[in-house]
């Protein structure tokens, strides 16, 4: 190796300071909220006086706030499951078609990943204020499906690229059809890829503010909208309350991802 | 005339403004084992595909026992390939991989248990059903491919370079291996390859592909003692050539001139091709002598090299084209010979070719 850690000398305490401080910077305001979300003090005083588990209580007493964790859970799954399927399908045109302007569609795909995010909410707000899908179900679905597709296509058509074809060959040569080869063994082979595109499909809609603002409605409102509506009308600590179970909600998700993915490997 | 059993006819193959395959006509009997030998891109592997049902060809047909093949996609041919690269189904154990073309065609478990029992011990990986692909050699995964395009009992097995993935010691003993179960399974066998030791070591017949077409089709032996064209008699065992002036010919022999020798009633290949007559000569044909004699061929010595039990003489004719000898260890011709001796070389008549 070129840089051998044990060979550093004093080096290595500097870089070890840097990576404590990196990991400090990255983890700090995650802590702050979660440790407000159990402070005592209605004005999220830090350090806490006190400690107690009051916004939780008033967090799960608050139909409102479960209603708006249910429409978020309802809407993240929905892009899950047409994000992967739609994902599957533009993976294979993309990776196995041989058309004209291949390589550009590909990128086409990708462009929602590099926009500003608020210029495409204000373009699909402008777009359904004219066909009535605001603050429907629908309109949350699709924007959202906007952001978490080109996650999808990336994960699932890297994976695609991975697998060789004459796999599939073989098992068309065996005597199963080309749909059948494909659901038996391409789809099992590239399932990281898949399971991938399904964690990032759900996180992409499950924490995402920006195009939900726009698209919600008094009725229909998804979760980080809520954190934010509320942190406008009264800063409660309940906000952190709710915050913390969405980072834990993350966080388990990405441990589960990682556990999975290890298991799909070996 | 009986049909014979698979029936190769004119197979084209253009992509777009490229022929891969020119003309390709090809009988091969039940139960033989053939080879297709040639330098990649000379159509062989584009050939097998067709077979295959990868691929259609732009003219020509396939029949198998009389009946075209090309109206049938592959998954209803019935035919066993092993490829190149390893396609075991990596999230599958072994004895699944070997299952999944019986399960694919709903035969009853205990059908399919006795079968993948069967194969397994056939290419002797007993015991290693639930392992997965990724925890087996490279030669295993070929065997266990192997036994899965065999457990259907196809009519025929293409197998395609399925050994150039290992190396040397490793491929020859599946090529064993391989032969055994040949005999053992009479399955008919074509065989994609483009190293000639294994083609010899494997086949029955050889197709030697060039360009295209199938320049010659015969036993290792016929290839070797008769090659129709330069391309086959550079392909199969070592050669030379110098060029010649053609004095004579008639029925089939030639008289030429080379360096001031004459040689007459050596076998001529008409090739129809304007590359001027060539003299081919294989090395282990030559003799070596260090006194000038009457019919031989002068040159010089440019290196001589051991090769266990062969010594390698590179020579050089006096007018400079490359000639080499090959004799075994320990020939008195070769005791004390050294870089730039001169050297005489003779051969008989019949061992050498022609080619105008």
């Amino acid at each position: 190796m070129l840089l051998n850690f044990e060979r550093l000398g004093w080096l290595k305490y500097v870089l070890l300071g840097i990576t404590l401080l990196t990991a400090l910077f990255l983890l700090l305001p995650i802590i702050f909220i979660a440790a407000l979300s159990f402070g005592s003090s209605q004005w999220l005083i830090f350090p806490p006086p006190g400690w107690t588990l009051k916004w939780y209580s008033d967090l799960l007493a608050d139909p409102r706030w479960l209603s708006s964790a249910w429409t978020s859970f309802r809407i993240a799954a929905i892009v899950t499951v047409l994000s992967v399927l739609l994902g599957l399908v533009t993976s294979f045109g993309l990776v196995r078609g041989r058309f004209l302007f291949r390589k550009t569609l590909r990128a086409l795909f990708l462009t929602p990943m590099i926009l500003p995010v608020v210029v495409l909410a204000v373009a699909l707000y402008a777009f359904f204020l004219k066909i009535g899908l605001n603050g429907t179900m629908t309109g949350f679905v699709i924007s959202h499906l906007v952001l978490a597709l080109p996650f999808s296509i990336l994960s699932i058509s890297n994976a695609l690229e991975r697998f060789d074809k004459s796999i599939e060959d073989a098992a068309v040569l065996c005597g199963a059809s080309p749909l059948e080869a494909k659901i038996r063994v391409t789809l099992p082979a590239i399932s990281h890829g898949i399971f991938s595109a399904a964690i990032f499909s759900f996180l992409t809609s499950w924490d995402e503010v920006v195009v939900a603002i726009f698209m919600s409605s008094p009725t229909l409102q998804t979760l980080p909208v809520k954190v934010w509506a509320t942190l406008r009308q009264d800063l409660t600590p309940v906000v952190a309350a709710a915050s913390t179970l969405l980072i834990l909600l993350t966080v388990i998700l990405m441990a589960l991802f990682a556990l999975v993915r290890k298991g799909l490997k070996s | 005339m009986t049909t014979p059993f698979l029936k190769i006819e004119g197979i084209r193959k253009e992509y777009g403004p490229v022929v891969a395959v020119q003309d390709v006509n090809l009988e091969v009997e039940r139960g033989e084992f053939l080879t297709f030998l040639g330098p990649s891109g000379s159509g062989k592997s584009t050939t097998l595909y067709i077979l295959a049902g990868f691929d259609n060809p732009t003219r020509g047909d396939i029949k198998l026992n009389g009946k075209t093949l090309l109206a049938t996609p592959s998954q209803k041919r019935n035919i066993g390939m092993v490829f190149q690269r390893y396609t075991l189904f990596p999230h599958l154990s072994v004895g699944d991989n070997i299952a999944f073309p019986l399960k694919v065609r709903r035969l009853p478990k205990h059908q399919i248990d006795a079968k993948v029992k069967e194969m397994l011990r056939l290419v002797r990986l007993e015991g290693f059903e639930d392992r997965k692909p990724a925890q087996m050699s490279g030669g295993q995964q070929q065997r266990v491919a192997l036994a899965r395009a065999l457990a259907y009992d196809p009519p025929v097995l293409l197998m395609d370079e399925p050994l150039s993935a290992l190396d040397k010691k490793l491929r020859e003993e599946i090529q064993h291996e391989i032969r055994r179960i040949h005999q053992q399974t009479e399955v008919t066998i074509l065989y994609v390859t483009h190293d000639q030791e294994e083609a010899l070591r494997l086949s029955d017949r050889i197709a030697v592909f060039s360009k295209g077409v199938i320049d010659q089709i015969g036993t290792g032996p016929e290839l070797y003692a008769n090659p129709a064209t330069r391309f086959v008699a550079q392909f199969i065992g070592d050669s030379d050539f110098l060029p010649c002036q053609m004095l004579h010919s008639a029925n089939g022999r030639a008289t030429v001139s080379v360096g001031g020798a004459v040689f007459s009633d050596v076998p001529l290949h008409e090739t129809g091709k304007s590359e001027g007559a060539a003299l081919m000569l294989r090395p282990e044909r030559l003799s070596l002598t260090r006194e000038p004699l009457q019919q031989r061929l002068a040159a010089t010595v440019s290196d001589i090299t051991f090769l266990g039990n062969n010594v390698h003489v590179a020579t050089s004719t006096l007018s400079g084209d490359p000639l080499s000898v090959r004799l075994p260890f320990g020939h008195p011709a070769i005791s004390g010979l050294s870089r730039g001796d001169s050297v005489w070389l003779g051969f008989e008549a019949a061992s050498a070719h022609v080619f105008n």
